[in-house]
């Protein structure tokens, strides 16, 4: 036993994946404008026709009375500060604007340390525009003006009509003693485990505590071989986002000898453009492992799964 | 058992992309649709259920707070529900349970994606298991094809059969002005097109959409305001363990238990002599023929001959999929609830260009997960 081990129980050991996902967002009309108008070094809400509250930023819809109709107005750069609080990048603080009924969620600036609810503030625009809710920089403290009046009515102005966003996550998952042994069984000895079910008696691969059909406790870890039976596949053409691997390739679904359950992989050994006839369901296929140089305890130290052919299994 | 109808329904103009408006802008589309269609107001509806595809989609969490405020449905009940495709059919369910249980008395669904948000295989590809298998995933476009193949083997489910589906749904969704894909296509046209997932090819894959659609459901009481209600007689949503032993995936399980749970509920002996009009969401053609199966419109094996045999066309024997299906438009998170509002809609009279005449009973499926969430329901235009 090392200490590189994934069942090692004095510190959890955890898978960690990261996700980055490209998006397009629709603004809409109303924090399109804003946008725009942001840049314009101008802060814009909207009034309801009907219940003539004003709300900044601005929305397409009164989420008092559910009304369309909203009439975009530019705001006075001064307001109240009516919440404060500090976060280890930002004093964050809700401004609510001459003439606005809504608190504004922005920064106030790094020196506002003793700003407290009630204190007056003004707008602070960034030097360079970056169409985003940080071109108004920040709000500073300033009580050297009165209230600075009420909103105005605007007319027609451009809209950012979409905005390029991302989402990077990091995740931990934790294996589990199942996981952590099968992959540390997989990484040592190259063996794959899956766990008897004492009631069905199938062996289920990946193991795990319960069998999911009978939903008894499995009894104990098996050794399955590491040839099977291919159950089913696609061959895979289309290229998208995130993908690991390049076209074509082959998803196959394998039974593996001494087990029930499904595993998905690929076949390769071939070439792979002439899947759809050489591949028939039911066909053997063995795993061929990578270097031991290579395993990392993952499904990926299987580099892929070949066809067994007819004289190899002396048929 | 409390009866429930479906009084109001509603669809976006659908789209690949809606530049002209945000995710709640074009909820709330649907639901003034729907809410017109009604004949009511917001202030009728006694609660909403909120019916959305993976934050992943359209990166933004709990976003049925922020689309309550945006229909105007502030200070009402609201949940959200999810489960792939069949996130509208779920929906659904959950808000006749909330008026058989005496929770309200109408109940407002309404389901939506902005799938041109973001990068949809990559976030569907998210539902496999990151240890074991996740690098794999293409979506669940790699996984049907895979088991479509399958098909082919054991129940004669050829690439022909279902290029006849595309052939069918891209000639129905053109009466249909919901429809964004709006393109007559041929077998050959299906066959010879790009293979994306081999044997799933291009023209056997709904386009990527925005949408989204609402549907009031009312209590027998308050649907007596209502001329022309559409009966639930039955509706259901099961699933099976996806990674239990010994699973051929040839049937889907879950669709044969909905579907017999549901007709028994209905009264039905015989689908395809007492139902009038059928729509199922169809993620890929192949699905389709699955679904005449698990249905019961034909015996297991029988689905290349009964769309070969001209049966579910818009005139045949029992039409399936008359607006278009997914094929015209496939906003997931929609779709579902798009396939039940459609029934309604026919066995209402109300459905236009695609109406099938006389429809009385109509039948709609749905499915979440990959075959591993199956629901069906049965509307009507009588009580029962």
């Amino acid at each position: 036993m090392t200490d590189g081990l994934l069942t090692g129980i004095d510190q959890p050991q955890v898978l960690e994946t990261t996700l980055s996902l490209p998006y397009t967002l629709t603004t809409g009309r109303a924090a399109g404008t804003f946008l725009a108008e942001l840049g314009n070094k101008r802060i814009l809400g909207s009034r309801c026709d009907k219940c003539a509250r004003v709300m900044t930023p601005p929305q397409d819809y009164c989420s008092r009375c559910g009304s369309a109709s909203e009439t975009f107005v530019h705001m006075p750069e001064r307001g109240t500060v009516t919440a404060v609080t500090r976060t280890d990048r930002a004093i964050l603080a809700l401004v609510q604007l001459d003439g606005s009924d809504s608190g504004f969620l922005h920064r106030l600036a790094p020196d506002s340390h003793h700003a407290a609810v009630g204190a007056r503030v003004r707008a602070v625009w960034a030097d360079t525009p970056s169409q985003s809710m940080l071109d108004l920089d920040c709000f500073a403290l300033d009580d050297t003006g009165g209230h600075a009046g009420s909103a105005i009515e605007v007319g027609e102005v451009a809209v950012v009509a979409e905005l390029a966003y991302s989402l990077t996550l990091h995740y931990k998952h934790a294996y589990g003693p199942h996981y952590g042994r099968l992959f540390d069984e997989l990484a040592t000895h190259r063996r794959i485990l899956g766990s008897l079910c004492p009631s069905c008696r199938n062996v289920l691969v990946p193991p795990r505590e319960f069998c999911d059909a009978c939903f008894v406790r499995t009894a104990q870890y098996v050794d399955v071989a590491d040839t099977g039976i291919l159950q089913a596949f696609s061959v895979i053409h289309m290229e998208f986002v995130g993908q690991t691997r390049k076209p074509p390739y082959v998803y196959a679904e394998i039974v593996l000898d001494g087990s029930a359950t499904r595993l998905i992989h690929t076949i390769a050994g071939f070439d792979v453009t002439t899947a759809a006839e050489r591949l028939q369901i039911g066909m053997p296929v063995r795993a061929v492992w990578k270097d031991r140089a290579d395993c990392h305890g993952t499904l990926d130290d299987i580099d892929y799964f070949e066809i067994v052919t007819g004289s190899e299994r002396g048929d | 058992m409390r009866s429930v109808a479906i009084v109001g329904a509603g669809q976006t103009r659908h789209a690949r992309r809606r530049k002209d408006v945000t995710q709640v802008a074009l909820a709330r589309e649907a639901v003034t649709s729907a809410l017109q269609d009604a004949g009511l107001t917001m202030d009728d509806i006694d609660s909403v259920v909120v019916c959305s595809g993976p934050v992943l989609f359209a990166a933004v969490n709990q976003p049925e707070k922020w689309l309550v405020d945006a229909i105007g449905a502030r200070l009402k009940p609201v949940v959200r529900v999810t489960s792939g495709g069949g996130t509208g059919l779920a929906g659904a369910l959950a808000a006749v349970n909330q008026i058989r249980g005496g929770f309200a008395e109408r109940v407002l669904v309404v389901a939506y994606d902005k799938l041109s948000e973001g990068a949809l295989q990559y976030s569907i590809s998210t539902l496999y298991d990151p240890f074991w298998g996740r690098e794999f995933a293409v979506g669940i476009m790699g996984f049907a094809a895979a088991y479509w193949r399958a098909r082919m083997d054991s129940l004669g489910h050829t690439e022909e059969a279902a290029a006849m589906v595309s052939v069918k749904n891209h000639r129905n969704a053109l009466l249909n002005p919901y429809a964004h894909v709006k393109k007559e296509v041929s077998v050959e046209d299906v066959m010879n097109s790009r293979p994306l997932c081999w044997p799933i090819k291009l023209l056997d894959v709904p386009p990527i959409s925005d949408g989204a659609c609402a549907v009031v459901l009312s209590s027998e009481d308050a649907a007596k305001a209502s001329a022309d209600p559409a009966w639930i007689r039955g509706i259901a949503y099961y699933s099976e363990a996806e990674n239990a032993a010994n699973r051929s995936m040839i049937q889907s399980e879950p669709l044969t238990i909905a579907a017999q749970r549901v007709y028994k509920q209905a009264g039905i002996t015989n689908p395809r002599r007492q139902c009038d009009v059928v729509e199922v969401q169809e993620p890929y053609t192949c699905f389709e023929l699955s679904y005449y199966e698990g249905l019961g419109l034909c015996p297991p094996g029988g689905a290349a001959d009964l769309i070969s045999s001209g049966a579910t066309l818009i005139d045949g024997d029992i039409p399936v999929n008359p607006s278009g299906g997914c094929m015209g438009a496939n906003p997931i998170g929609a779709t579902a609830l798009i396939r039940l509002a459609e029934v309604a809609q026919q066995v209402r009279g109300r459905a236009g260009n695609h109406q099938i005449p006389d429809a009385r009973v109509g039948l709609m499926q749905a499915g979440g997960g990959w075959a591993n969430l199956r629901g069906v329901a049965v509307v009507a235009s009588t009580k029962g």
